[in-house]
């Protein structure tokens, strides 16, 4: 019995890794097929929401970048194929979009048979993978390369995706995923036990979504350590750039003279506090590495631009982990909107370089609805109990009271991410 | 009986060792810049913008105290309180593993006014450091206590927000000169509500949630604590700050501390990461791993066995639920 609840106590407090994954993965899945090859010139926003009305200054003469933030409409960071080269939406193609979205959000009950592993993979079915704002213009987050995609993984970064994913598969070809062949199994078979599930990782474990998303990360079937666990579970999911998702994304701008800071509200209690210097001093020495990275802000004209290195190889963002780097600029287009753009860089991870851009709306500085905690460290018994369920399942097992645990998909298992559950990815029109 | 983890002892204890370090090292300074006056914003107020530390033994204990040879100790050859020396988790710190001596933050007679329920509770905490202390557990340090920990704090000064960005866990607190919205729930850092008298920035802080401590001598409050702090500029580089500190399910009346915040004056000054989520996962999850890392040393290495019994209510979930 006691096992049982351990068991239960890690999946359910999986949920919170669970959400964290669902934002990162959004944009994940569609980021493993190649793309094209790459035009050169980013895109440019819309005339009319570039119309820069009259933003303030600060009382010292800066640029105001402040207040609460965050965005109105969904655009997914990647552009669905079937749009090719297209940068808007018709008015009809986002009602049509809203009302199919809408509809998933109705099917939340559905279920697999009562019990299985795959019906508690399912708790996180399409229902919570798809948020409730209505779909904005922009068919893509992305506006260079013009195919509005990531552009493809380098050799080296694939070679890195495809040890950390036979490592994944190595784990889970015993359990029913592999059995029942399911997507989460992809590049695998069933099969004994794997001798690898004694092994370290191949490479430093980072996010939920099965495969990594565009060369990485991965969650394992496996709870020996926390480090099995990925950082979201570990509640050091918050990375840069944040491009936001379904469990909120809230910006908290202040200023003072040569500094700007943002907090960023985001991943459930996983936000964390970012200063930018305004400064022409250099970079920390390469050595230093945060998992942040070592911001650099100066303004241009009415721009913040901020350039960031010094990212730690725990890091990870997209399949990028210490080489990132990143040009960001914050431009305040009106009293209510700021232009985020940025440029993202590695040449180890990416052929070439791309470019975001997202718009930030104004929200209600009175409503403050904006929260730094409660922070999901702070609560983080489900660590233990993923851990403690884990130890408990050894016993039973040793005691001949219980199956192999290798023969188990614990905790989503690295399997529902690619479909072993009811991936949001396969349902959500915004990501499909 | 559980066994715990010599390596996250140790760990905790050298970082505690690492950040006094960082203290002394922020005294240095040049001479002259004491008799600069105060910044001034725009509007003419004090300016706090910039990067600030305390630099006293506050965080060790708000209360003055001699020097300790252990952040924890034990009884040794006599049985005087005096005479105790390190026990097994610091033990193999040498002097990086004591406590420094402090004059003490405390203003009056620098008595803490417990009630008695409270002063046994206080009593029971300093005995029960390492299970108990949120900072050993990277927990959000709450307010006062971010003000003085042993790391930066970053203070950007705007028109109707003032932000203070600490180095610790990156965390933050936003002081809302504007009016704004009660809070929906009670939290680790509080809701701060500030205004200017005269030169002195004054915060009201409440809708605390009671779960974190003042020092590592076990100093602690309740969910009613109710906070007014009082920022004065001394001079350029340095703000005296002052707290009253209220609450009646814990002191039987005010009491206040003091104590100056300096600027850390070097050129090329920035905030830094301390995200210790990663750090303290040996010491809250160490003993669930499927092979522990903890070894006993042979031949001339050093053994350290620690048993570290966790109290009833003192279990990971069961301080979150209480």
């Amino acid at each position: 019995m006691r096992t049982r609840l351990l068991t239960v106590v890690g999946v359910a407090v999986v949920i919170a890794a669970v959400a964290v994954f669902a934002r990162l993965a959004r944009t994940d899945v569609a980021g493993q097929s190649p793309a094209p090859a790459p035009q050169a010139g980013p895109a440019s926003l819309p005339a009319e929401a570039a119309t820069a009305a009259e933003a303030g200054e600060t009382p010292w003469g800066d640029p105001d970048l402040q207040g609460l933030w965050s965005y109105d409409l969904e655009v997914p960071l990647q552009r669905p194929a079937r749009y090719g080269n297209r940068e808007f939406f018709t008015d009809e193609e986002r009602a049509a979009l809203d009302k199919e979205r809408a509809e998933i959000l109705g099917e939340s009950d559905r279920r697999y048979s009562p019990g299985t592993e795959q019906d508690v993979g399912g708790a996180y079915n399409a229902a919570i993978f798809t948020t409730h704002k209505p779909v904005g213009r922009r068919t893509s987050l992305i506006v260079d390369p013009p195919d509005g995609k990531i552009p493809p993984l380098t050799p080296e970064a694939q070679k890195k995706r495809a040890e950390i994913r036979a490592f994944q598969v190595a784990l889970l070809q015993a359990t029913d995923v592999c059995k029942n062949n399911l997507p989460g199994c992809s590049g695998g078979k069933y099969g004994p036990p794997s001798p690898r599930r004694a092994e370290a990782p191949p490479h430093y474990l980072t996010v939920a979504a099965a495969g990594g998303p565009g060369g990485g990360g991965g969650i394992i079937n496996r709870s020996d350590n926390p480090e099995d666990r990925n950082l979201g579970e570990r509640c050091m999911a918050a990375v840069l750039p944040d491009f936001g998702g379904n469990t909120g994304f809230f910006l908290q701008i202040i200023q003072s003279p040569g500094a700007v800071s943002i907090f960023y509200d985001t991943g459930q209690g996983q936000g964390w506090q970012r200063v930018i210097p305004v400064t022409a001093n250099p970079h920390l020495p390469s050595h230093v590495r945060q998992w942040w990275g070592n911001s650099r802000g100066r303004w241009d004209g009415k721009t913040l631009v901020v350039d960031v290195t010094n990212f730690s190889p725990k890091t990870y963002f997209q399949g990028s982990y210490e080489n990132l780097h990143l040009v960001e600029r914050w431009t305040r287009l009106d009293t209510n909107t700021i232009e985020y753009a940025v440029t993202i860089e590695d040449p180890t991870t990416w052929t070439r370089p791309w470019t975001v851009k997202q718009e930030y709306n104004k929200q209600n500085d009175y409503a403050n609805r904006h929260y730094k905690e409660p922070r999901c460290h702070e609560g983080n018994y489900g660590m233990v109990g993923l851990l403690a369920g884990a130890r408990a399942e050894e016993r039973a097992f040793a005691d001949g009271r219980g199956p192999d645990p290798a023969t188990k998909c614990t905790a989503g298992c690295g399997g529902f991410a690619a479909g072993f559950g009811d991936s949001g990815e396969d349902s959500n029109p915004l990501t499909r | 009986m559980r066994r715990w983890s010599t390596g996250s002892m140790i760990l905790v204890a050298l970082a505690a060792a690492a950040a006094s370090a960082v203290v002394s090292r922020s005294v240095t300074r040049d001479t002259g810049e004491a008799t600069v006056a105060a910044a001034r914003t725009a509007d003419g107020t004090p300016d706090f913008s910039g990067i600030w530390q305390a630099n006293n033994e506050a965080n060790w204990d708000l209360q003055a105290h001699e020097a300790r040879p252990g952040a924890i100790t034990q009884q040794g050859v006599y049985p005087y309180a005096y005479a105790r020396v390190p026990a097994a988790p610091v033990l193999a710190l040498g002097a990086a593993g004591g406590v420094p001596a402090s004059i003490g933050v405390v203003e009056g007679d620098g008595e803490i006014p417990y009630t008695p329920e409270a002063a046994a509770i206080r009593k029971e905490n300093g005995e029960h450091w390492v299970d108990r202390d949120p900072e050993l557990k990277c927990y959000l340090p709450g307010i006062p206590r971010a003000m003085y920990m042993p790391y930066p704090v970053q203070i950007l000064q705007s028109a109707n927000k003032i932000n203070m960005a600490f180095a610790f866990t990156s965390t933050a607190r936003t002081i809302h000169l504007d009016k704004v919205e009660e809070p929906p729930d009670d939290t680790y850092m509080g809701h701060s509500v500030g205004r200017w008298e005269g030169d002195t920035l004054v915060v009201d802080v409440t809708r605390f949630n009671g779960k974190n401590w003042f020092d590592r001598a076990g100093n602690f409050h309740s969910d009613a604590l109710h906070l007014v702090e009082r920022f004065t500029p001394i001079s350029r580089d340095a703000i005296r700050y002052e707290v009253t500190i209220e609450d009646p399910k814990v002191f039987t009346r005010p009491w206040r501390i003091s104590m100056p915040l300096y600027r850390r004056l070097e050129p090329a000054m920035e905030l830094l990461e301390y995200r210790c989520i990663e750090f303290v996962e040996e010491f809250l999850f160490g003993n669930l791993r499927k092979q522990q890392l903890v070894k006993r040393w042979e031949g001339e290495t050093m053994i350290i066995d620690i048993t570290r019994k966790v109290p009833t209510g003192d279990k990971l979930y069961e301080w979150y639920r209480r």
